[in-house]
């Protein structure tokens, strides 16, 4: 996949909600292509306050968020967001759910076919293509949710806990799926996540917020070399650095 | 175990009522006239059949008429009032409100506005539909999952697809419900209606006959107009659940998916 000149840049921003407290404020970040960041922090801190801020759901009270060069509002086409709950439509087959944002932008029918198609076979669940979102065990949701996300071929994808709801074999196996994914597709994530193991594992780099606390609290550079897979799991490099990434979360906690 | 269950239960129950009301007026001597017997109910309503079958389809297409221009005009108003904040601050407490009023104020009104005919009739069903119909419509329209609602302005989704696309099919199960509350409220609203407009310029329907079997003692035919009456509800409501079966047995979890 062709490199992108494409990175996100956060400068110096802040949002409450209304009159309320701060609950991001003065977090400046540079973000450059192909980075996988997690966002990892005590509950309330403003993670998915972060996530919805980039995606342009919901505008920064200060500062300014660039994404490729342009404001975030241009950007979000270029964007995909996935949440905590698969949020499929109920009433839609797999099939149709995935091509809901082909459908929004109004591609025809064959090309729709296409990718839906294409989509359905690298998260391999082809074999439910007509099935309802409710005849499906949770992994198997969230998989469509990823599918969907994928359908537009998003340059930047914006995950709010996506797995957490998910058992640890599941979500294991979904996080080795996603970077396999990545590999293929060269997407920028963000991921917010309580799991450190999990962040660890997939990212490039981890980011700690945390409450009443201005800016980014720590930035860490996770050296692990990609593609990684099961056994990265067990190598000691990776466990120093859940121990490392721990204990700055407890720090950020008792603060 | 289930045909028994889904049959055999309810039939036991009916035949014990039926037998205890033959005992209680075999026991007591109670006057005949006024406890009619359930033979004798029948055979009234044998003896009245084309007067009580004219009578339950003039109700039936009052109450018909009314219930499905609130269906169609009700399924509007709710949407106008998804798509816009103030309309909705407008008029959705109203609505609210004016889904208490009870059918022995609204019916002597619409008989007073649209006189003695089938209009009136029609328009206290329409009134008696409509409300419970758009207070549960936009209730489903506007609690539509926000993060549905995000996906969608991710996507870029105009005002119209969101509406279209997200929050009429998420509404779908509300507006259902809506349509079986009034599906029950527009029959018992059209005989109400009868029972003020009268005759309604026609052969009367089933509220006229039973002021006219009241005024004349006819007890057993009273009755006989009573259960054609709760036949017509059900007809209605057959109808509406037959509908929210075919819409949402493949997808909503109300309906029970049978796996075992
Ligand atoms: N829509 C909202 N309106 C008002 N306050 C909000 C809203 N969303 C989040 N908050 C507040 O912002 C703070 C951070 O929330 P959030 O970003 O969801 O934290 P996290 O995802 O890290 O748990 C919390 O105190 C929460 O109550
Ligand atoms: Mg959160």
């Amino acid at each position: 996949m062709e490199r992108r000149s494409s990175f996100v840049s956060l400068k110096n921003i802040g949002k409450r909600y209304g009159q309320g407290p701060w609950v991001l404020d003065d977090l400046s970040c540079e973000i450059d292509q192909g980075e996988f960041v997690s966002l990892i922090g005590p509950s309330g801190c403003g993670k998915s306050t972060l996530l919805k801020l980039i995606a342009s759901l919901s505008p920064p009270s200060k500062g300014e968020i660039e994404i490729e060069g342009s404001p975030s509002e241009m950007a979000r086409e270029h964007m995909a967001f996935i949440f905590q709950e698969a949020t499929l439509l109920p009433w839609l087959n797999v099939w149709r759910n995935i091509e809901v944002p082909l459908r929004l932008k109004g591609l025809p029918q064959e090309e729709r076919n296409q990718v839906s198609q294409k989509l359905l076979k690298l998260i391999r669940l082809e074999h439910v293509r007509e099935h309802y979102p409710r005849q499906l065990s949770g992994g198997m949701k969230m998989r469509v949710s990823l599918a969907r996300a994928l359908a537009l071929s998003p340059h930047i994808l914006l995950m709010d806990e996506p797995f957490g709801a998910l058992d640890e074999m599941t979500r294991n196996h979904l996080n080795e799926e996603l970077l396999a994914l990545r590999e293929v597709e060269g997407w920028t994530a963000f991921f917010v996540t309580h799991s450190v193991a999990e962040a660890v594992f997939l990212s490039s780099r981890v980011l700690i917020l945390g409450v009443g606390v201005a800016g980014v609290h720590e930035d860490i550079a996770i050296n692990l070399p990609y593609p990684r897979s099961a056994e990265t799991r067990e190598s000691e490099q990776y466990q120093l650095l859940v121990r490392e990434v721990s204990r700055k979360l407890r720090a950020v906690e008792s603060l | 175990m289930s045909f028994y269950r889904k049959i055999g239960l309810p039939l036991i129950t009916g035949l014990f009522l039926i037998g205890a009301w033959y005992g209680f007026v075999l026991w007591t001597n109670a006057p005949s006239w006024k406890f009619p017997l359930l033979h004798e109910v029948l055979m009234a309503g044998y003896r009245e059949r084309t007067v009580l079958f004219e009578g339950a389809l003039e109700t039936l297409s009052g109450a018909f008429f009314g219930f499905s221009s609130a269906v169609g005009l009700g399924f509007c108003f709710s949407v106008m009032m998804a798509a816009s904040v103030s309309f909705r601050r407008a008029f959705y407490p109203y609505v609210l409100a004016l889904q208490m009023i009870p059918v022995i104020v609204l019916a002597p009104v619409c008989v007073l506005y649209f006189g003695t005919s089938v209009l009136s009739v029609t328009a206290i069903a329409f009134l008696i539909s409509f409300f419970p119909i758009v207070a549960n419509t936009t209730q489903g329209l506007i609690s539509t999952d926000q993060n549905l609602v995000d996906l969608f302005k991710m996507c870029n989704a105009s005002r119209i697809q969101e509406v279209a696309l997200l929050r009429v099919p998420y509404a779908l199960p509300h507006f259902l419900t809506g349509m079986r509350i009034s599906a029950t409220l527009a029959p018992i609203g059209a005989i109400a209606g009868e029972f003020y407009a009268g005759s309604a310029g026609g052969a009367g329907g089933l509220g006229f006959l039973a002021i006219v079997y009241n005024a004349r003692s006819q007890v057993a035919e009273l009755y006989a107009t009573g259960f054609i009456a709760c036949f017509c509800g059900f007809i209605f409501v057959s109808v509406v659940l037959v509908l929210n079966w075919w819409l949402l047995h493949k997808w909503h979890d109300s309906i029970e998916r049978k796996d075992l």
